[in-house]
C-alpha cells in the first residue's frame, strides 16, 4: 500500500468562469513510505499546485487521493487540519516562521494545536532545535536569524509532531549553495535515519539527482519518473 | 492555549503601541465616563444616606411662604394655628409619631473661672428631641408637665457642663445654672438631662476648621411654653416638623399634609404651605441624577460604539497584515476555531486594557467630581466588575467578525499573500 496515492487529479482555477485555467490535467501518482522524491519542472508547470493538494491545503476539482489507504478526498476542513497537524510537515521557500515569536515557540506551534502539554512541547522543541543545530539560537526571534537558520527552525517545526511526510517547496531556493547544501544534508538525515517520506520541489538539478526518485512535471502532466543518479538510498 | 493566545495578543499589540492606544481611545472614554458617573452617583447616595441618618428619614418639614409681594410678608406675618395642628393629629391618626416645634430666643452666656461660656437657648416641644434624634447621655427628658406649664427645666450639652460647671454629665443632672440671657438678664435653669455634643462632626458640617472647642456655642433646650414668654409674637408658628411613624410613605404623607394645610389657609392671604421631606429630597435628587446618568450614558454609549468599531477596524488591519501568519498556522494544523479564538482573544485583550485605563481615569474623574460637588468620594466596586465585563463583551462582539474572517481564509491564498 502506497503512503500517497493520487488518481486522475484535475485542478482548475476559476472553474466555470471566463478565465478558467486547468493546471493539473489528471495526475496519477504513488509514493511509498520512506521514499525521498523530488519534483522538477518549469516554472508554472504546476509543482506547487500538486504539492498543495498532497498537503491537503487545496482540494482538486476531481480525482481521488488516498493517504495511508484512507480516502481523504471528501474530508472536512477540520479533518484536514487534523491530518496536516499529525501527518504532514511543511517547509516553505520563504520559511514562514511566525514573526515576533522565538524559535522554540515557533517549533511548539504544531504541538500546541495537537494539544501537547506546555512542558512536554517545550522539551521536545528544544530537542528538535538541538538536532537541527540551533541549540544556541533557541530564544531568538525570526527577525534575528539568517535565512539558513530560519530554514533549520522551520524544519524542526515541520518535525514537531513526527509526521510521516515532509513536504518541502523549494526549501533551498532562497539560500546560497553552501547553506542549501547543509539544509539538503538535514533532509537526507531525516530520510535515512528516521525513514521520513520526503517530497521536495526544487529547481536545482544537482539536488534532485541526490534523491531516490525524480518526477518531472510539464504543463500539468507528469512526463518523467526515474531514479536519481547519485541517490544514496538503500531502498 | 489561552496563555499562548494572551501572550501572542500582547506581543502583537505591543508591536504597534501608538495604533493600539488610538484604537483604545473610544473604549477608554466610554468606560471612563460610565465609571465617573457611577462613582459620583454612588458618592451622592452615600452622602445622602449619612445625611438621612443625621436629619431623620421620617421627618417632614412644613412651612409657609408668600407668593405675593415681599411687603405682605412683613405686614401680614403668617402663622400656623395651634388648632390646625390638633386637627392634623386627628386627620392623620397612626401616621404621625410626634410634632416638633422649635424657636430660638437668642444667645446666653455664663461666666466660669473668668471665662465666658456661650450657648443658644431654644424653646422646643417634646417632639423636638425625637425629630433631631438627640440622645441623652445622663439625666432624663423634660417632663410633659414641665412642657405644659413652662418651667425652667433644661437640657444642656456635655461640653457646656464641662465648661460651665467643670463636672461630669452625671454630676450635672439636678444642678442649677444661672444664664445671662441677652436682653433679659439673669435666669436660673435646672438641668434635667445632658446630651452629647459631637465637636468633630460639628466642624465637618459647618466647615469651620479654625473653631476652638471651648468657644463653640452649644444649644440649651427649654420647654416651648417657657420660651414663648420671650418671643415678640408668641403665637406665631411659621414652621414645624412632623415625625412620621416608622414605615410610613413620607413622600406621600408630605404631599397630603401640604394639601391639608393649604385648604386651611384662607384664600385671601397669598400664603402657600410647602412640605419638605428627606425622602422627597432624595427622590428629587435621584431624578436629576437619573437624567444626568442618562445623558452621560448616551455619550458613553456612542464612545463605546465608536470604540468598538475602531477595534473592529484595527482587527481587520491586523488580520490583513498577518495573512501569511494565518496561512502558516493553518498549514501547521490549526483548526478554524483556533484561529478564531486567537483573534477574538486579541480583541478582548485590547478592550480589556482600554477598559482598565478607562476605569482608572473614571475613578479619578469621579472622585474629583464628587469632591467638587461636595460629597465624599466613594467607589462603586460593582461598576469596576461591570466595566470589565462590558469591555470583554465589546471585544467579543466587535472582534468576532474579523476573527471569523481570519478563520475562514483559504490557506493557500493566505500563504501566498504578498
Ligand atoms: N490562485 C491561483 N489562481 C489562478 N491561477 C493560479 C493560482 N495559483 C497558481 N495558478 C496558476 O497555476 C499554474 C501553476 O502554478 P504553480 O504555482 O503550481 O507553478 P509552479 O510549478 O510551482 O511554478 P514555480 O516553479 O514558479 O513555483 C500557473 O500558471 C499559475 O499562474
Ligand atoms: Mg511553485
Amino acid at each position: 500500500m502506497s503512503l500517497i496515492r493520487l488518481e486522475n487529479i484535475i485542478k482548475k482555477y476559476h472553474e466555470g468562469e471566463e478565465n478558467e485555467l486547468e493546471v493539473l490535467h489528471g495526475v496519477g501518482l504513488n509514493i511509498e513510505e520512506g521514499e525521498f522524491v523530488s519534483i522538477v519542472g518549469e516554472s508554472g508547470s504546476g509543482k506547487s499546485t500538486l504539492m498543495n493538494i498532497i498537503g491537503l491545503l487545496d482540494r482538486p476539482n476531481s480525482g481521488s487521493y488516498f493517504l495511508n489507504g484512507q480516502d481523504v478526498s471528501e474530508t472536512t476542513d477540520n479533518e484536514r487540519s487534523r491530518i496536516r497537524n499529525q501527518q504532514i510537515g511543511f517547509v516553505f521557500q520563504t520559511y514562514n516562521l511566525i514573526p515576533r515569536t522565538t524559535a522554540v515557540s515557533n517549533v511548539e506551534v504544531p504541538m500546541m494545536y495537537a494539544g501537547v502539554p506546555k512542558r512536554e512541547r517545550t522539551e521536545r522543541a528544544q530537542w528538535l532545535l538541538e538536532r537541527v543545530g540551533m541549540k544556541e539560537r533557541m530564544q531568538h526571534r525570526p527577525e534575528e536569524l539568517s535565512g539558513g537558520q530560519k530554514q533549520r527552525v522551520a524544519i524542526a517545526r515541520a518535525m514537531a509532531n513526527s509526521p510521516a511526510i515532509l513536504l518541502a517547496d523549494e526549501p533551498t531556493g532562497a539560500l546560497d549553495s553552501q547553506t542549501g547544501r547543509s539544509i539538503m544534508d538535514l533532509f537526507h538525515e531525516l530520510n535515512e535515519k528516521e525513514h521520513r517520506t520526503i517530497v521536495l520541489i526544487t529547481h536545482s538539478l544537482p539536488l534532485s539527482e541526490e534523491t531516490q526518485r525524480i518526477l518531472t512535471l510539464m504543463d500539468g502532466r507528469i512526463i518523467g519518473d526515474r531514479k536519481g543518479k547519485y541517490a544514496s538510498g538503500k531502498h | 492555549m489561552l496563555l499562548e493566545n494572551t501572550s501572542l495578543a500582547l506581543a502583537s499589540l505591543q508591536s504597534n503601541k501608538l495604533r493600539t492606544m488610538l484604537t483604545m481611545l473610544g473604549i477608554i472614554i466610554g468606560i471612563a465616563a460610565v465609571i465617573a458617573i457611577v462613582t459620583i452617583g454612588n458618592s451622592m447616595t452615600r452622602s445622602m444616606q449619612e445625611m438621612m441618618a443625621s436629619f431623620g428619614v421620617n421627618n417632614i418639614d412644613l412651612y409657609a411662604f408668600s407668593e405675593g409681594e415681599a411687603e405682605e410678608e412683613q405686614t401680614q406675618p403668617f402663622s400656623f394655628k395651634q388648632e390646625w395642628l390638633e386637627d392634623m393629629l386627628e386627620e392623620f391618626p397612626g401616621e404621625i409619631k410626634t410634632v416638633s416645634v422649635d424657636s430660638s430666643i437668642g444667645s446666653a452666656t455664663l461666666e466660669h473661672n473668668g471665662k465666658t461660656v456661650n450657648t443658644d437657648v431654644i424653646g422646643v416641644s417634646a417632639g423636638y428631641l425625637v425629630a433631631k434624634d438627640v440622645e441623652l447621655i445622663a439625666g432624663k427628658s423634660i417632663s410633659s408637665m414641665a412642657y405644659s406649664i413652662g418651667t425652667w427645666d433644661c437640657i444642656v450639652s456635655d461640653l457646656f457642663v464641662e465648661l460651665a460647671l467643670g463636672v461630669s454629665p452625671e454630676q450635672a443632672v439636678g444642678k442649677s445654672v444661672e444664664l445671662n440671657l441677652s436682653g433679659s438678664g439673669l435666669q436660673e435653669l435646672h438641668i434635667s438631662g445632658v446630651y452629647h455634643f459631637d465637636f468633630d462632626s460639628w466642624v465637618m458640617n459647618y466647615g469651620d476648621r479654625t473653631a476652638k472647642r471651648e468657644e463653640v456655642s452649644t444649644e440649651v433646650y427649654i420647654p416651648y411654653r417657657t420660651a414663648q414668654e420671650f418671643m415678640d409674637a408668641p403665637d406665631e408658628l411659621s414652621y414645624f416638623t412632623v415625625v412620621a411613624t416608622e414605615g410610613t410613605d413620607t413622600t406621600d404623607l408630605a404631599e397630603r399634609l401640604m394639601k391639608f394645610f393649604n385648604d386651611k389657609i384662607p384664600d385671601e392671604t397669598h400664603y402657600t404651605c410647602e412640605s419638605y421631606s428627606m425622602q422627597s429630597m432624595i427622590d428629587e435628587n435621584n431624578k436629576s441624577m437619573g437624567q444626568m446618568t442618562l445623558a452621560i450614558s448616551l455619550i458613553a454609549g456612542i464612545a463605546l460604539l465608536v470604540g468598538g468599531i475602531g477595534v473592529m477596524n484595527i482587527m481587520m488591519v491586523s488580520i490583513t497584515e498577518r495573512t501569511r501568519e494565518i496561512g502558516t498556522r493553518k498549514a501547521l494544523g490549526a483548526p478554524n476555531s483556533a484561529i478564531r479564538i486567537q483573534f477574538i482573544t486579541e480583541a478582548i485583550i485590547l478592550c480589556l486594557i482600554g477598559g482598565v485605563i478607562g476605569i482608572v481615569l473614571g475613578i479619578i474623574f469621579g472622585m474629583i467630581g464628587s469632591k467638587l460637588m461636595g460629597y465624599n468620594g466613594e467607589i462603586a466596586v460593582w461598576s469596576i466588575f461591570f466595566a470589565m465585563g462590558f469591555s470583554m463583551l465589546i471585544g467579543v462582539f466587535f472582534g468576532y467578525y474579523p476573527a471569523n474572517k481570519a478563520a475562514k481564509m483559504d490557506p493557500i491564498l493566505a500563504l501566498s499573500y504578498e
